[in-house]
């Protein structure tokens, strides 16, 4: 075999072991050093102990992080959406697209952190809406908009184009199309997107630190109270050094399983609605 | 009835649209109007090129200057992708060329596993399991550059997977059948024709990968030292998203040390921004 043939495959086959090994560590790592910690009372209690954390569960921080992502999704996604079908099917305009599209990927680029200090200075301070969960739900929902967005509109422009123009030539309306045909066909891969962008705003730390996150906070009752969030607490833990490191594997044991477990549930459902246009 | 609906719908979609977009210009519009005050206190040249970050008064005089910090976010995202493109590029090979189309359902999701990872786990691994390597190794503390580059790398990982891989596949449909046809051996052909053919778009996702990495907060915080000097491979740093982090909480509202860390941020975001356009020119050049 010529050398760059034998080179690349090595290459090739070197990487690909390489990365699997990084997933299967970072997976098996967490989920072995973890899994002592985890038990139902871990689960199920509040953090407690001399510095806090240290003793206790983390079950605020479950329903603090769900909380967040709910908020992050429902505010982000829709949008999102609306946004991708007008720039698929709606706007004729060109330089107008071109604008929207600019604005989107300029908010992408956006670092998180600086999506944080902005929901900041002007959602807690300027409007005082306070340090509360619509806070930093605004910020990750504006983290996770550009997210959802490009994979919809991705998905919208992968569907065949015969499906869209036989809907128009049986005069249906665009509304009817849209509602009927496009979102239907598109089902998969929009939840799937929602799933996916929901696990990044659960894991994002840095748009809450200033924005709802704190250290200790009960179940909270209403959006405008700030709560715990598991990224926010495993962040803290390490910060307290040493003494709550069985805790903090505990935390990040319990982030991983939920990363898991969306992305499985994410694929799963992407795969079998999708293969029901692709027969033909 | 219908035409209701209709028209009921588009309005939706159009407001929807509308609203979006005010919002997203809206924060753009924001962090700009918070940035520029500090201008008014340290010129443009001392901010960018200033090497004494000293917001508070405590010993001598104020001073804003964040050119270390912005060495160090380039400094890191470059040598992440610089190890991230190795691994990646071969990944996206074995992905497209290799592996059948089963495998292939069962292996994109999984590389994109990494993608899911939220970034303080990636720091927390990075404590515990690259920081204490390091520390044997005979570096102080442990953290460094480095340590936050290989994190970097790996978290970068997915991206460039997925989309190299995505582009392979395609340029492999349009060549390896007539390459075998012709009798050159398969591995041959990956390697003297669609490794070259996908070259202008494995670019572009590296440079889309450089904006990711840039951004990136927690991991590179945890894991890089947080001490204003220039980038050294096994050197303390800190990264221009780091200061942001550890710094506003204690900034006080309206003074000069808060709107240079907006400063620092718009700097960070017209960084990103530079890079976005580099791609739609490079993207109408090459690719049309």
């Amino acid at each position: 075999m010529h050398w760059q043939a034998r080179l690349t495959k090595y290459w090739a086959y070197l990487s690909m072991g390489l990365v699997t090994a990084i997933i299967l560590f970072l997976f098996g790592y967490v989920f072995y050093r973890g899994a002592d910690t985890i038990s139902w009372e871990f689960l199920t209690q509040a953090p407690s102990g001399a510095v806090l954390g240290e003793e206790g569960g983390i079950w605020p921080a479950i329903v603090g992080s769900i909380c967040f992502t709910a908020t992050a999704i429902v505010l982000g996604s829709i949008p999102a959406i609306a946004t991708a079908l007008y720039m698929v099917f709606y706007c004729k305009n060109r330089r107008i697209k071109g604008l929207i599209r600019m604005v989107v990927q300029c908010i992408s680029g956006i670092p998180s952190i600086v999506l944080g200090l902005f929901a900041y200075s002007f959602l807690v301070r300027d409007l005082a809406w306070g340090r509360c969960i619509l806070s930093s739900g605004v910020a990750l929902a504006i983290m996770i908009l550009p997210f959802i967005e490009v994979r919809a509109e991705k998905t919208f422009h992968e569907l065949p184009p015969q499906m869209v123009q036989s809907s128009y030539a049986l005069g249906c309306s665009r509304w009817y199309t849209v509602w009927n045909i496009i979102l239907p066909a598109c089902k998969g891969e929009l939840v799937s997107g929602i799933i996916l962008g929901g696990c990044y705003a659960m894991g994002a730390t840095a748009p809450m630190i200033f924005t709802g996150a704190v250290a200790y906070a009960s179940v909270p009752k209403s959006l405008m109270e700030p709560a715990m969030a598991l990224p926010m607490h495993l962040y803290l833990l390490l910060a307290q050094g040493t003494t709550s490191m069985d805790t903090a594997y505990g935390t990040a044991f319990v982030m991983m399983a939920l990363i898991l477990l969306s992305n499985l549930l994410a694929t799963i459902y992407a795969r079998r609605s999708q293969k029901k246009w692709k027969v033909s | 009835m219908r035409r209701w609906k209709n028209r009921i719908f588009s309005l939706l979609v159009y407001g929807l649209t509308a609203m979006t977009v005010l919002v997203l210009a809206f924060v753009i519009y924001f962090i700009v109007k918070e940035a520029l005050p500090t201008f008014q206190e340290v010129s443009v040249t001392d901010f960018l090129f200033g090497q004494r970050w000293m917001p508070i008064a405590y010993t001598g005089e104020v001073s804003f200057g964040i050119f270390n910090f912005i060495m160090a976010t380039l400094y890191v995202s470059f040598l992440a992708l610089a190890m991230a493109i190795l691994v990646g590029i071969g990944a996206a090979i074995f992905l497209s060329c290799v592996a059948s189309e089963r495998m292939r359902g069962i292996l994109y999701p999984f590389v994109d596993l990494l993608a899911g990872i939220p970034s303080v786990i990636y720091g927390f691994i990075g404590l515990v399991i690259l920081v204490k390597y390091f520390i044997r190794a005979g570096i102080p503390t442990g953290s460094c550059v480095l340590a936050a580059g290989i994190l970097l790398a790996i978290m970068l990982l997915p991206f460039l997977v997925s989309s190299c891989s995505e582009t392979m596949l395609k340029v492999k449909e349009e060549y390896l059948p007539c390459a075998e046809a012709m009798g050159i051996s398969r591995w041959y052909a990956i390697a003297t024709i669609i490794l070259p053919a996908s070259w202008k778009n494995i670019m572009m996702s590296m440079i889309l990968a450089i904006g990711r990495a840039m951004g990136e907060t927690m991991a590179v915080m945890m894991v890089i030292g947080n001490a204003n000097l220039f980038p050294h491979l096994l050197g303390k740093s800190e990264s221009i998203a780091s200061v942001i982090a550890l710094e506003m909480g204690t900034a006080v509202v309206g003074s000069t040390h808060y709107h240079a860390l907006y400063a620092a941020g718009m700097v960070l975001m017209i960084l990103l921004f530079a890079i976005n356009l580099i791609i739609t020119i490079l993207r109408e050049k090459l690719i049309g």
